[in-house]
Formats: structure tokens, C-alpha cells, sequence
């Protein structure tokens, strides 16, 4: 009989009642064969294995990831508190030790959600791993926390929400940003000022496949884990690196996910994107949940899978081996400040434009953080989407100096005294209010 | 007039019930090496009241098949499996005569690579020259298309006394549920059915004109004759009796907790605004999970018979039997003669009772009523630890959709219907332990027999459409057929109900009162390079479980 060598919690939750459209990629249909698949292998079976039903975020757990404009209320619909809530519900079990791993096999997804929130941007609205990782510090009290993202677009939405903090070390796996959707996730995005280091991304060639993400976890990934030394790592799961994926151009499979996976060792992964719902979804996330529970993957095998067609071109390979050592001398030696924004006083102020496709929605906005000695420093951001009203954004970071807590009182009331903002929202903590203000 | 018998762990029950009531009842001692014996004990007392002809149905509950899987009495099955990619299906190898033939069919039951029939030949050449007669044919993904084990039996079919198929069973997904089932349901084909050919005897015997009836673990029947086709389904059809017996003596409306306290288990049932829970995925025989429908129970090993110890000071009930109690001659103290001492029963040798637990008591420096009590308190702790245990888990169950997550209903029992032997003895501890009312039913100690006599025929189907390749499938009712593009989730409703309707009234057991419920229906658009090409359509349907409406009224007690 099988048995997990370590225990995994699967939040499943293919919301079976929501789409964006009939016949958008993120549609009910999605994760419909995946449970055909889990069900049929009788993964839930296994001992050690268990099958769990998602938490439901509440408007105060999204707040502490994002600014949510003109709220949480009005943006969001229940189908992302209950993606939210599943990855919060994986994280519970992992924190109060009723699973050693756990997945969050949720819909819709989130790592393309900002710091700031108008609307839906590559089919995510709220950032489903940043409600858990705010969940992890406020209830569990974690601090240092690592997430690698692995699906094939860059996590731009996660990468923008910790930016300016060096708790969190976020690193992205992704096809090159010039070839795909969102079009970022460069070796020189590194972080804010206060955070330099904790941004990673490993832009890869149209066409890697198993061999190069394999080489890029041993010599880029792990090296930086282990400096860093987190007290939890999560995996941001995206299955859209596969070879049959539509909207992508890998070669990945679902025995290089499963490898992957293995090596890596993430305590929690949440879904990400993945729309090849048939030809990989169900083999992948298979494999991911086998490997999460240190269950012999090796038989999982797409039907389509042709090692002739998903071999990995030798400049392809090249360009991996370079890549390697370029980022982590990169890594080893920083440069002083990001390559985008300025130092305006005692402020790093860097002005950003940011496009929702799925809402067409236009955002610019202006985001300084201050250049603060003793702590990672206040964050303030002015933002409006199209023609709407200016809003304002102040987060007082976790573990946040005096100084800087006062400061960030200090903007927000001028902010709402200046009466250049319509909504305004502070988010104090830890365990402190989040106050949002109608003006 | 009906009949019904429930074979137990100890005792064999059996009642008859008339529409103006239970008209007799008798009760023997159950006798595992001969089940049919305790059979005929019943038979005899009872049949002579009513006159066997006016019987019109006799529906047996047995632990026949569960007994013989637990006590590893069953016969070597050969084993054919087609898995294809996934977990290697070598890890639910079962029994010595398993083989898992390469070929593979996809989640929408297209066939991605062939069977390789000379493997399953060869497989068949070794079976027979072990002298192997029964076989289960198994492939991955069958309910969404059954192929494979068609070709699979064929190969077979020539040197088989039976063969299951995993088809047969439920189009439910459970790839190694379905192995376990069909190859546990060759297993015991036939043992099974030299009990049935024997009950089929006795009935003759008696001049019983009446239907016979198999209960199953879901708390339905289903005719002697199909049974014999598909004996696993009667597995755990004891605490099915238990709980059809309290819906028929008792008006349950309310979301319940049942405790049938036997001689070597509690089962424990959930009810949900009057409807018993039903087990999701299947019953797990003897440790495996299968496919077989079951009403949702939990057995601890807390009974009458249960042998009380003491380990560090701590007074322990069960989990095992370990004979009789003392008062029935039995050599170690059990949880009846802790009851006996504490006077709340009055069972057999009182005195004997008394011996027992007081020596017990001093082996380890306690007095005997002090025992006694932690004893009484040990036992209904632990049920009442196992009801949490069973209530968390079902209110915690997974859901799909972000209506039935937000909408979703949590069971949250206020009421705790005990029966079984020591019911009475055990229920003013319960009602100390237990915040909700006790209710201590007054048949309650053969409701069991009640409900197996008034439970009804039920069946469920699976339908599985798939309107871009044009086919339809019922696989537990042998249906495939073709179906234009248009094809609906209305009419899949549509068909699955009527098909089901066609099926009992080929089995010769339509029930009119039956009502067919849906229990799930949902259609998919199937997206192909932004077109939508199809739907993928799952339609779940049964007739409900319940008892005779007419009879009913005539055993309904105040509860």
C-alpha cells in the first residue's frame, strides 16, 4: 500500500460556479480534469494525504497585502476571498502541524495583483500569496519568508507587493519578459532601496524545458535559499511552463514540475496560472502533489509526451549556464540603488504606470519609500486609475522603527488634511488597524 | 406482509410487520460457522405466526461478505489491471494473481494507447495454470469508457466461473476503489452465492412466495438475484438496518446522531435535517476504500461484550471482544457486567458480574463500583469523542462551488437516538456526557430488523456526456449510446432518470413511491483554441433510500 512519506493537505477549490468569461482561459473547466485525474489516481487516499475545504479571506486579510481602491467590497468578488482563504487554509494546516506540506489548488489566481489594487490584471485581482504570507506573520508570527515563483509569466504582482521588504525573498522563474505577458522581470529588478537583494528574477529562453529550470533551481534558487535562510518557503505553482501550455512557448512536463518540486522542498504552494487544462493541469498537478508528499512521481506521463519534441536546444543551454553565474555575481555584488526612481530628499521616489488588461483599466501612480536607516521605511503611494480619483496608500512596514511609524501617521494625516485624495488607507501593523478613510 | 432479518455480530433479529404493525418479532443467537442456521432458528419462530404465504418480502441484512473479507475467507482473484500514466498501479496490487497490462485510456475516456491483449493472455495462461476461476478486470478512467474491460473479460471469459468488471460498480472516478471492489467483489462471488442458493432453500422450505431482498450499506435492497452478481454490495449492511430501522420507528427531522451500541461495536450514524449522511466516496472494507454507495457510519470498538482493563489506573473499555461477559459465562469482566454492578442492567448471572469486576478491582487496588463507574464513564466518553470526531469531519468536508462553500450548511446534531442491546442501560450516562437530548427508542432492540424489512429497492447512476466526441454513458446501468452536439444537461437529467426508472422495472422492483433524486448535475464548456467545442456533462442520480411510507405509520413509536 502507498503511504506519504510527508504529510500533504490539498485545499481543493476549482469554484465550479465562477468565471471572468464563457470562454476565457480562467474558466470553471479549468481545474475540472485535474479532479478527474486526483480523483481517479484516489490520491485522497492515500494515507497522508487529505483533502481540505478552503478558508474565506475577509476584507481586513486582503487589506494588509493590498490597497484596494475603491475597496475591497467593490472590487472583489467571493471567488477571490475563497481563493484567498484557500491559501490561507493551506498555511494553516502547514502552521498548526496537521500537514508537513500543504497545496492550495485554487482558482483564480493571483501573482500578477499589485501593491495597489483598481481591478483584474492577467486574470488575478488579489494577490492570493500575499494574503497568506500576511496571514503567516500576523497569526503565526513568521518573519523571514522566501517565494518561488514558478510560473511561466513573471510575478510582477508579488514582486511589486514586497519590493520594499528584505523579509521576503521573492524570486521568479519566467519566460523571458520581452517574449510574453507581463512583459518585466528582469536580472535588475533586485528590490527597492531598502531592500535590495530580495527581488531574484531568472528570465529564460523561449523553449527551455526541464533540464534548464533544473539547472537554474541548483545553481540560482537553492544557493539563494539557503543564504537567506527563511523560516518557510513557498512555491508560487504555475503549470504554464508545460509544452502543450496556449498562451506560452516552454518545454517543460509534468516529470520536470514533479523534480522540481521535489528539490525544492516548498513547505506550501499555491496554484498559480496554468491553461493547457487538459493536456498538463491534470498530469502536473498530479506530480506536484505526489512529490509535495514524497510519493514516487515517475509514472506520471503526459500522453502526448515526446522526449524528441521537449528537448531543450544547446543555446538554449548555453544561455542557462551564463545566466547562472551572471546572477549570482550579480546577487554576490548589488549595485547601491534599483535602476528605476531617485532619491528626492529623504524619500526614493519612483513613478509607475500600470495596465489591468483583463479590467482595461490604466493606473499611474507614485510610489516613495523613505530612506530609512533603522528600519526597511515608510511606503506611501498616490494612485489613480484612468480618470478616476487620486488615492493614497501608506503602509507602515512590519517591524517598522518609531520614527518611521510616526512618519507614517504623520503622511497619511497630511495626506487627508491636503484633501488632494478621495480615498485614503493606512495600513499599521502588525495586529494594528488598517484605517481607510472616504474623503 | 414483510419479513426482515438482520444477520449481527451476535445476535440475528428478525421481525415481521404488518400495515397495522410489527406483528412478531424473534431473536437467536448469531452462529458464525452457520449463518443459515440462526437464519432458519428466526424463520421458524416467526414464519408460523403470519402464515409464510401472506409474506410477501423478505429483505435480509448478512455480515456474510464482510465477514468473510475480514477473516480472509474468500477465494484468489485474477487481477487484471490497465493503468497507463499516473501512480504505478503495481502499489494496489491485490492478492498474488495481478497484472497490469499496459494500454491507457485519458480523462475523457480516449484511448491514448492500445491494450496490449498478448499480455493479458499470457496473464490468463498463468492464472488458470494456478487453477485461479474467478477475476476482476479493471482499466483506469473505465467509466469514461469501459473498453478495456470489455476486452479484458473477453479475453478471460473462456476459463472463468465469474468476472467482475470495474465498470459495473459506479461511474464514480476511484481507480484503485474500483480495483479493490471488483476484485473483493470476485472474491467472495462464491461464498456468497452458495448463501444465497441456501436462503433461496430455505425460503422454498418455509413456502415463502414472497421477493427476497439483499440490504446494501447505502440502506436500500436489491434483489437475491442481482445480488449474486454483486455480493460486495452487501458489506455493511448491518449498520444500514441500524439506521433505516431508526427512520422507520422514529420521526427524524432534525439533524441526528444515531449510536447503535451492539455487542462488539458502537456504530455511529449522521443525520441531516432527517436524511442519513451518505459516504461520499465509498465504503473502505478491511482497510481499502471502495466504490460500494454506503450511508455514512463510524464503528468504535465500544460494546457490551467489550473487555474492560486497567492500564496506569485508567479503567479502559475495548476496542476488543474477548468472549462473552461473565454473566453469561464469559471469563473476563466486560462493559454488561460493569453495568450489571452498577445496577442500570440486569443481564444473566448478576452475581457472576459482581465476582468479575471486583476481582479486577483489586488486582489493581480499586474498589469494584469505582471501576464499574470509570468503566461506564470510559465507554460513553469514547462515544461520545468518536460523534465529535465524525461531526467535525463531515462539516469539514470539501465543496467545489463558492455557493455551496458560502451557502454551506453545517450538521449540528440535537438529538442522539441510541439502540441496541445495552441502549437502555447506558442511557442515563449518555444523556451526563451527551449536551444533547437522548432519545432511547422503544423497539430499540429490534429497529435494526425493522429497517431492514422496510428498506426499498435503491440504485444510483453516473452519467458521463461528452458532446464533442458525441457519446453518452451510463456505466453501472450498461449504457452507451450516441448523442447529437445539441445534447443538454436537461436531457442528460432527463435520461439518467429514465433509465434508471427502466432498469428496476427490468429487475422487477419498481416502487412506484420511489422518488429519483438528482444529486448532482453540471455541465462544462469544453474551449478548444477559444471555440467552444463541446460540453462535458456529469449527471449523479439515485433512488433515494427510505422506507415504505405505508408501513411506516404502523411502526412509528414515540420517539
Amino acid at each position: 500500500m502507498l503511504k506519504a512519506a510527508d504529510t500533504l493537505g490539498v485545499v481543493f477549490f476549482p469554484a465550479y460556479d465562477w468565471a471572468i468569461s464563457p470562454t476565457h482561459p480562467e474558466r470553471q473547466e479549468r481545474l475540472l480534469y485535474t479532479q478527474d485525474q486526483l480523483r481517479e489516481e484516489g490520491l485522497f487516499d492515500i494515507p497522508g494525504v487529505r483533502e481540505y475545504k478552503p478558508d474565506v479571506a475577509l476584507a481586513h486579510d486582503v487589506d494588509l497585502a493590498h490597497f484596494t481602491f475603491p475597496g475591497v467590497e467593490e472590487v472583489l468578488t467571493s471567488s477571490h476571498l475563497v481563493s484567498a482563504g484557500g491559501a490561507m487554509r493551506a498555511a494553516r494546516l502547514v502552521m498548526e502541524r496537521e500537514a508537513r506540506r500543504a497545496f492550495a489548488l485554487v482558482r483564480p489566481p493571483g501573482h500578477h495583483a499589485m501593491k495597489v489594487v483598481h481591478g483584474t490584471r492577467g486574470f488575478c485581482t488579489v494577490n492570493v500569496e500575499a494574503v497568506m504570507v500576511e496571514t503567516l506573520r500576523e497569526r503565526y508570527g513568521v518573519r523571514r519568508i522566501a517565494i518561488v515563483d514558478t510560473d511561466c509569466h513573471h510575478g510582477d504582482g508579488t514582486q511589486d507587493v514586497y519590493w520594499h521588504d528584505p523579509d521576503v525573498l521573492f524570486i521568479s522563474l519566467h519566460q523571458d519578459g520581452r517574449t510574453i505577458y507581463p512583459g518585466s522581470g528582469f536580472p535588475y529588478e533586485l528590490g527597492g532601496p531598502t531592500a535590495m537583494g530580495s527581488t531574484c528574477n531568472i528570465p529564460l529562453l523561449p523553449g527551455t524545458g526541464d533540464q534548464g529550470i533544473l539547472h537554474m533551481l541548483d545553481h540560482v534558487v537553492l544557493p539563494l535559499i539557503e543564504r537567506f535562510r527563511p523560516e518557510i518557503v513557498i512555491n508560487s505553482a504555475g503549470q504554464d511552463n508545460h509544452f502543450s501550455d496556449p498562451i506560452t512557448n516552454m518545454n517543460f512536463t509534468a516529470q520536470g514540475y514533479a523534480e522540481l518540486t521535489r528539490r525544492l522542498g516548498a513547505d506550501i504552494a499555491v496554484l498559480e496560472g496554468g491553461y493547457s487544462i487538459q493536456g498538463a493541469l491534470p498530469y502536473v498537478n498530479l506530480g506536484i502533489c505526489l512529490a509535495m508528499a514524497g510519493i514516487d512521481a515517475s509514472g506520471v506521463v503526459e500522453p502526448q509526451y515526446d522526449p524528441e519534441r521537449v528537448k531543450q536546444e544547446q543555446r538554449i543551454t548555453d544561455y542557462t549556464l551564463s545566466l547562472s553565474d551572471q546572477l549570482m555575481s550579480y546577487f554576490l555584488d548589488p549595485p547601491a540603488m534599483p535602476k528605476h526612481g531617485k532619491a528626492e530628499g529623504e524619500w526614493f521616489v519612483r513613478e509607475k504606470e500600470v495596465h489591468y488588461d483583463t479590467d482595461a483599466i490604466f493606473e499611474r501612480q507614485r510610489e516613495k519609500v523613505l530612506l530609512c536607516p533603522d528600519c526597511s521605511g515608510v511606503v506611501s503611494i498616490e494612485s489613480r486609475a484612468d480618470s478616476g480619483p487620486l488615492c493614497l496608500g501608506v503602509q507602515i512596514p512590519p517591524g517598522a522603527c518609531d520614527a518611521c511609524r510616526e512618519r507614517g501617521h504623520e503622511e497619511f494625516e497630511t495626506g487627508q488634511r491636503s484633501r488632494n485624495y478621495r480615498r485614503a488607507m493606512l495600513v499599521d501593523r502588525p495586529g494594528r488597524a488598517v484605517k481607510r478613510v472616504l474623503i | 406482509m414483510l419479513m426482515g432479518i438482520d444477520v449481527g455480530g451476535t445476535h440475528t433479529d428478525a421481525v415481521l410487520v404488518c400495515r397495522k404493525g410489527l406483528l412478531a418479532w424473534a431473536k437467536a443467537k448469531t452462529h458464525h460457522g452457520d449463518l443459515m442456521r440462526s437464519i432458519r432458528e428466526v424463520l421458524t419462530a416467526i414464519a408460523a405466526k403470519a402464515g409464510a404465504k401472506a409474506i410477501s418480502r423478505l429483505n435480509l441484512s448478512t455480515t456474510l461478505s464482510t465477514n468473510a473479507i475480514v477473516e480472509g475467507l474468500t477465494e484468489p482473484v485474477g487481477v487484471f489491471v490497465s493503468a497507463g500514466p499516473g501512480i504505478d498501479a503495481r502499489a494496489y496490487a491485490v492478492g498474488e494473481h495481478y497484472a497490469v497490462i499496459p494500454g491507457c485510456t485519458d480523462h475523457r475516456g480516449r484511448v491514448t494507447r492500445p491494450l496490449d491483449e498478448a499480455r493479458a493472455r499470457e496473464h490468463a495462461a498463468r492464472c488458470k495454470a494456478a487453477h485461479v476461476s474467478v477475476y476482476a478486470c479493471v482499466s483506469k478512467f473505465s467509466p469514461r469508457n469501459p473498453e478495456f474491460e470489455e476486452s479484458l473479460r473477453a479475453v478471460v471469459h473462456p476459463q472463468a466461473d465469474f468476472v467482475s468488471c470495474g465498470h459495473e460498480f459506479s461511474g464514480q472516478l476511484g481507480f484503485p476503489r474500483r480495483i479493490h471492489t471488483a476484485a473483493c467483489n470476485a472474491s467472495v462471488w462464491r461464498v456468497f452465492n452458495r448463501f444465497a442458493d441456501a436462503v433461496q432453500r430455505a425460503a422454498l422450505d418455509f413456502g415463502l412466495m414472497g421477493q427476497v431482498n439483499i440490504l446494501k450499506a447505502d440502506g436500500g435492497t436489491m434483489p437475491l438475484s442481482v445480488s449474486r452478481s454483486f455480493p460486495v454490495e452487501s458489506i455493511l449492511s448491518g449498520p444500514a438496518a441500524s439506521v433505516m430501522g431508526i427512520i422507520a420507528v422514529c420521526d427524524i427531522a432534525e439533524d441526528s446522531v444515531i449510536l447503535d451500541i451492539g455487542g462488539t461495536t458502537t456504530d455511529i450514524a449522521l443525520f441531516a435535517e432527517g436524511a442519513p449522511l451518505i459516504e461520499p466516496d465509498g465504503a473502505v472494507i478491511s482497510g481499502r476504500p471502495t466504490l460500494v454507495r454506503a450511508l455514512k457510519t463510524r464503528s468504535i470498538g465500544v460494546g457490551g461484550d467489550s473487555a474492560l482493563s486497567v492500564l496506569e489506573g485508567q479503567v479502559r473499555v475495548g476496542p476488543r471482544r474477548l468472549g462473552p461477559s461473565m454473566a453469561e459465562g464469559g471469563e473476563r469482566p466486560t462493559l454488561t457486567d460493569a453495568l450489571n454492578v452498577l445496577g442500570r442492567a440486569e443481564l444473566g448471572d448478576v452475581s457472576a458480574s459482581r465476582r468479575g469486576v471486583n476481582e479486577l478491582a483489586r488486582a489493581n487496588g480499586m474498589d469494584g463500583e469505582t471501576l464499574a463507574q470509570d468503566a461506564a464513564l470510559a465507554a460513553v466518553t469514547s462515544i461520545r469523542a468518536a460523534v465529535i470526531e465524525l461531526t467535525r469531519a463531515v462539516n469539514d468536508r470539501p465543496v467545489y462551488t463558492i455557493y455551496e462553500l458560502l451557502e454551506g450548511k453545517r450538521v449540528a446534531p440535537s438529538r442522539v437516538y441510541v439502540m441496541g442491546g445495552p441502549a437502555k442501560a447506558l442511557e442515563g450516562l449518555l444523556s451526563e456526557v451527551f449536551p444533547e437530548e437522548v432519545v432511547v427508542p422503544e423497539g430499540y432492540a429490534v429497529a435494526n430488523a425493522i429497517g431492514a424489512a422496510l428498506s426499498r429497492p435503491t440504485l444510483s447512476a453516473e452519467l458521463f456526456a461528452d458532446t464533442q466526441r458525441g457519446r453518452m454513458l451510463i456505466p453501472g446501468l450498461d449504457v452507451e449510446q450516441d448523442v447529437p452536439r445539441t445534447y443538454s444537461l436537461d436531457e442528460a437529467q432527463a435520461d439518467a432518470a429514465q433509465r434508471l426508472g427502466d432498469y428496476l422495472n427490468q429487475l422487477g422492483v419498481a416502487d412506484p413511491e420511489a422518488l429519483v433524486e438528482t444529486l448532482e448535475a453540471q455541465s462544462f464548456n469544453m474551449v478548444e483554441d477559444g471555440e467552444l467545442v463541446g460540453r462535458s456533462i456529469r449527471v449523479k442520480c439515485q433512488v433515494k433510500p427510505g422506507v415504505l411510507p405505508g408501513y411506516r405509520e404502523a411502526v412509528r413509536q414515540p420517539c
